[in-house]
């Protein structure tokens, strides 16, 4: 088991109105998984993808990713896990715009300390497995959507992460360039990747092997 | 670290106006040190070089210095001059009397300063440096023949003096050999308003009460000794006169240790000067990196969320305020070169000294390193913010 969610839950406070966004969550995942989770608009999906991906701290409740207790974690081992456990996927692409392709993909194994030849080379090799290999000296502005979220791809495979979590991924790509970054997303999980990805859409969830349903911060059914 | 050097230098040349403004904010502090503090140096080369020449001279004053004032205690008798004659190691005693006196030329009289004393050592102080317009200098055996200084010449009377004019001091009648070239401003005070005669001459002219000398100067022969020869000439005179302090003997020794003192505190009003000027650049500093954190806040989120330590992230920020600051200190020290050598010019010519900056490395080392200190610093309060923010929230932003 490579995620273990128990009694997750989430609120945010806005002033003197608190917003439950996570409520009792539990949930399990097996490595090589290709699960896709989906609900309506403010469900809480992405709060829940968040605090799995380690970029946010649940009210209460605990996540093991890999065995280990997130709640445990220091700052910095938190941001480690972000580097080489997991790969985030936004649905804004979030590449840095100063940077090229080339660039972008070699970052996370710049804050990991790679030497420059080698994790360009990995870059390289990366944007290949994408398909954009001809593109890798192009700045985002430069890329269609499609583009940037394949690029965006390769960023979070840099440092060989166990999982990719792809919060709407295709959300703003139409639905031809949606089905490449499924494909890619498949293919990746059959070289043994776990895969989790939020969507609205069904054409979507279906390249997955797994499907969860969430609403007002619970989740049910299974399919 | 290269690489993170690369990272920052696109972050800058993407907002090259920011950029710049820092840069200038930064540039315009040290320049400000640089140029004025080779300027400084650069006069008191040219002036403390001007008075090397004179090592071997003691100028010996009836009173005492009290701070930046004079104050005179009396005069110097014949006795004086006699002792000091006989001190082991002097070779030449020359001493000078001035006084206010009446001058006549054409039925206008005016109170004029003159000096009487040796002609070769005036001619030494003041001919060599000033030069004359016209004329010729005293001779030794001259009697009743003067030379004046150019605004005796050319303001003090209606119409101006020239040379074989005559002209009557305390009814004496004496004839002018020379006019004195309109001297710099550093020997303007000293020469421009004053008659020239020869010893001999002005024992008899200056009334008796003001003949008595207000000036000794001695030569010695081995420089070495000079500051030794000056504490015997003190003690001697002192002891003629029965005052503990009468006499002040002062060798270019001394001299330059107080022009150097007085160019040191100028030189601490200007770094003063200058380091207000950098406080001013550093809160710009902040102010940009600051808004360079507000402005990339979403993207340190990003780079957050794949992974980026706040180590990284600060280190990122910091190299970028420190490659602002080493430019602007680079760039600072190349204009403030450029600038001493203009305000020398203007200084050179509106004062009338010759001198050149003076470019210590020393201080374009300071100033580069001073520059980087103020980068880091300003830099690090926006470096740690940027570092310490929620990726979250980081990345919803914008
Ligand atoms: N930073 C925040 N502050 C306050 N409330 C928040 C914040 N983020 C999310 N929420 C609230 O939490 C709930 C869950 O939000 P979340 O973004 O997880 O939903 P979602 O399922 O991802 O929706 P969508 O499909 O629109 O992306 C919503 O009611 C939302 O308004
Ligand atoms: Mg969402």
């Amino acid at each position: 088991m490579i995620i273990r969610v128990e009694h997750l839950s989430k609120v945010y406070r806005m002033g003197k109105v608190e917003v439950p966004a996570l409520r009792d969550v539990n949930l399990e995942i097996e490595e090589g998984e290709f699960l896709a989770i989906m609900g309506p608009s403010g469900s809480g999906k992405s709060t829940l993808l968040n605090i799995i991906g380690c970029l946010d701290k649940p009210t209460g409740g605990r996540v093991f990713i890999d065995g280990a207790n997130t709640a445990s974690l220091s700052e910095n081992e938190l941001a480690e896990v972000r580097r080489d456990k997991v790969g985030f996927v936004f649905q804004q692409f979030n590449l840095i715009h100063s940077l090229n392709a080339l660039e972008n993909v070699s970052l996370p194994m710049f804050f990991a300390g790679v030497k420059r030849s080698e994790r360009l080379k990995r870059a390289e090799e990366l944007l290949a497995k994408v398909g954009l290999r001809e593109r890798m000296h192009h700045k985002p502005m430069e890329m269609s959507g499609g583009q940037q979220q394949r690029v965006a791809i390769a960023r979070a495979l840099a440092n060989d992460p166990k999982i990719i979590i792809g919060d709407e991924p295709t959300g703003n790509v139409d639905t031809e360039a949606g089905n490449v970054i499924m494909g890619i997303l498949g293919d990746l999980n059959r070289e043994g990747k776990t895969i989790i990805v939020v969507t609205h859409d069904p054409g979507i969830a279906a390249h997955a092997k797994r499907v969860i349903r969430m609403r007002d911060g619970r989740l049910f059914g299974e399919e | 670290m290269i690489d993170i050097m690369l990272m920052a230098y696109r972050d800058l040349s993407e907002r090259k106006a920011r950029t710049i403004l820092t840069l200038l904010g930064i540039a315009v502090g040290i320049a400000a040190i640089v140029s004025l503090v080779s300027v400084g140096y650069g006069m008191q080369e040219a002036i403390t070089g001007e008075l090397t020449a004179f090592a071997d001279l003691i100028t010996v004053m009836p009173g005492k210095f009290a701070g930046m004032s004079y104050v005179e205690l009396g005069s110097f008798t014949d006795r004086d001059i006699r002792d000091i004659r006989r001190i082991g190691g002097v070779k030449e005693v020359t001493a000078m009397m001035h006084g206010a006196a009446e001058v006549e030329y054409r039925d206008e009289r005016k109170p004029v300063f003159v000096f009487g004393g040796d002609t070769d050592a005036l001619s030494s102080f003041y001919v060599e440096p000033v030069g004359l317009a016209e004329g010729r200098w005293l001779r030794e055996n001259d009697y009743k023949v003067c030379v004046i200084g150019n605004r005796v010449a050319t303001e003090f009377f209606d119409e101006p003096i020239h040379v074989n004019d005559k002209l009557r001091i305390n009814g004496e009648k004496f004839i002018v050999a020379g006019v004195f070239n309109k001297a710099s401003t550093l020997y303007a005070t000293d020469v421009d308003p004053h008659i020239f005669i020869t010893l001999r001459a002005a024992r008899d002219v200056l009334g008796n009460e003001k003949a008595k000398y207000k000036y000794i100067t001695v030569r010695v022969y081995n420089i070495n000794e000079v500051e030794e020869i000056a504490e015997r000439i003190e003690d001697r005179i002192n002891d003629n006169h029965g005052l503990d302090e009468f006499a002040t003997a002062m060798t270019m020794g001394s001299m330059l240790e107080r022009i150097n003192s007085v160019f040191s505190i100028l030189r601490g009003v200007l770094v003063g000067i200058a380091a207000i000027a950098l406080v001013v650049a550093s809160i710009g500093i902040m102010n940009t990196m600051l808004m360079a954190v507000m402005e990339r806040t979403h993207e340190i989120g990003v780079m957050k969320a794949i992974g980026a330590k706040n180590r990284d992230v600060l280190s990122l920020f910091l190299v970028e305020s420190c490659i602002v600051s080493l430019m602007g200190g680079l760039a600072g020290c190349i204009v403030g070169v450029i600038l001493a050598r203009v305000v020398s010019l203007i200084v050179s010519s509106v004062l009338e000294i010759e001198f050149v900056p003076d470019v210590k490395a020393g201080v374009l080392l300071a100033g580069v390193g001073v520059a980087m200190c103020v980068g880091m610093l300003s830099g690090f309060y926006p470096a740690r913010k940027a570092s310490k923010m929620s990726p979250v929230e980081a990345v919803r932003y914008g």
